[in-house]
């Protein structure tokens, strides 16, 4: 069987952006070790934010519009961490049913 | 009484005041010139000891920034330039300070960031510390033998004209009264006034 992602074909990053991403990840395991609990939480987000700008490079045809708009409410949002905690949580509870939704809509269409 | 200073008091109070962490910049170069009055503000910092452990390093081309940002999870924009404050752990230990158990020289790293930070908001530059990178990655994006460790990552960049979002349950600013007890714990300037007003 194969998913959506197969038969469109698309690569949605460069190999030189994936290792940039791969990077960014083993940097922020390292720097867990020794900040704030909570700031993992910014660095995976945040991660997730970088990544999905590199994707935006390549103009996915069937999720830009989706990447787009939940990136601009990551950057928008993740940065509460440092000014309000409360309404950070509150927001990293809201997003993966948005994700979820995105994923079940690709791999259905 | 000492030298009369160049600038008065409320002018590099209020420099001071208006600096604000940038996290967002135009794509505008920052000029050599103006890189180089930060760095000179930075060598002006205090240094214990009269030691200088530290050493700076500007770094201006933008692959080699990309390339740092991606060690450096703490660099949410990717800045026109930057200036890494290194530590010197030859001179460093030379000087018998021993910078794997004692902290000593943040505070040179920290004097000297400071004075970077209050000249580029002067000079109408934008900036944002950086201390949450990998040490191990950085040194391998920069290149740097195995004496010198950074410590401190300055980015700098024009502001982008970002609208700041208002948030209601953001916390009031810290006044130098909450921070300031005057001669004992507990007691404060008798001229200031407290920010509930009792």
């Amino acid at each position: 069987m194969t998913n959506a992602r197969e038969q469109s074909g698309e690569l949605v990053l460069s190999e030189e952006q994936a290792l940039e991403i791969i990077t960014f990840l083993v940097s922020s395991a390292e720097i867990c070790l020794h900040e704030p609990i909570y700031y993992g939480t910014f660095r995976l987000i945040d991660g997730a934010s970088r990544m999905i700008g590199y994707m935006l490079e390549h103009d996915p045809s069937r999720t830009a519009e989706f990447l787009r708009g939940f990136k601009d409410e990551i950057d928008a949002n993740k940065t509460l961490m440092m000014s309000d905690r409360e309404s950070y949580y509150a927001f990293l509870r809201e997003i993966p049913a948005k994700a979820a939704a995105e994923l079940k809509r690709f791999r259905e269409a | 009484m000492g030298e009369a200073t160049l600038i008065v008091p409320d002018a590099l109070l209020q420099t001071m005041r208006r600096r604000r962490v940038t996290r967002s910049f135009t794509d505008s170069p920052v000029p050599d010139e103006a890189l180089g009055q930060i760095v000179e503000a930075g060598r002006w910092a205090t240094s214990g000891g009269n030691r200088y452990p530290h050493r700076f390093m500007v770094v201006r081309d933008p692959e080699r920034i990309r390339l740092i940002r991606s060690v450096a999870p703490g660099m949410l924009p990717l800045p026109p330039a930057l200036i890494a404050i290194l530590i010197d752990t030859e001179q460093a230990g030379a000087d018998s300070m021993r910078v794997e158990v004692e902290p000593m020289h943040w505070v040179d790293v920290g004097t000297a960031a400071m004075n970077m930070m209050t000249m580029a908001q002067a000079l109408g530059i934008g900036s944002c510390p950086v201390t949450s990178f990998s040490k191990s990655g950085v040194a391998t994006m920069l290149e740097l033998p195995a004496n010198l460790v950074a410590e401190f990552l300055l980015i700098l960049g024009y502001p982008a004209s970002a609208k700041r979002a208002t948030n209601p349950n953001a916390p009031t600013p810290v006044t130098a009264r909450d921070l300031t007890y005057w001669e004992h714990v507990g007691e404060h300037d008798p001229a200031s006034t407290p920010r509930d007003g009792t």
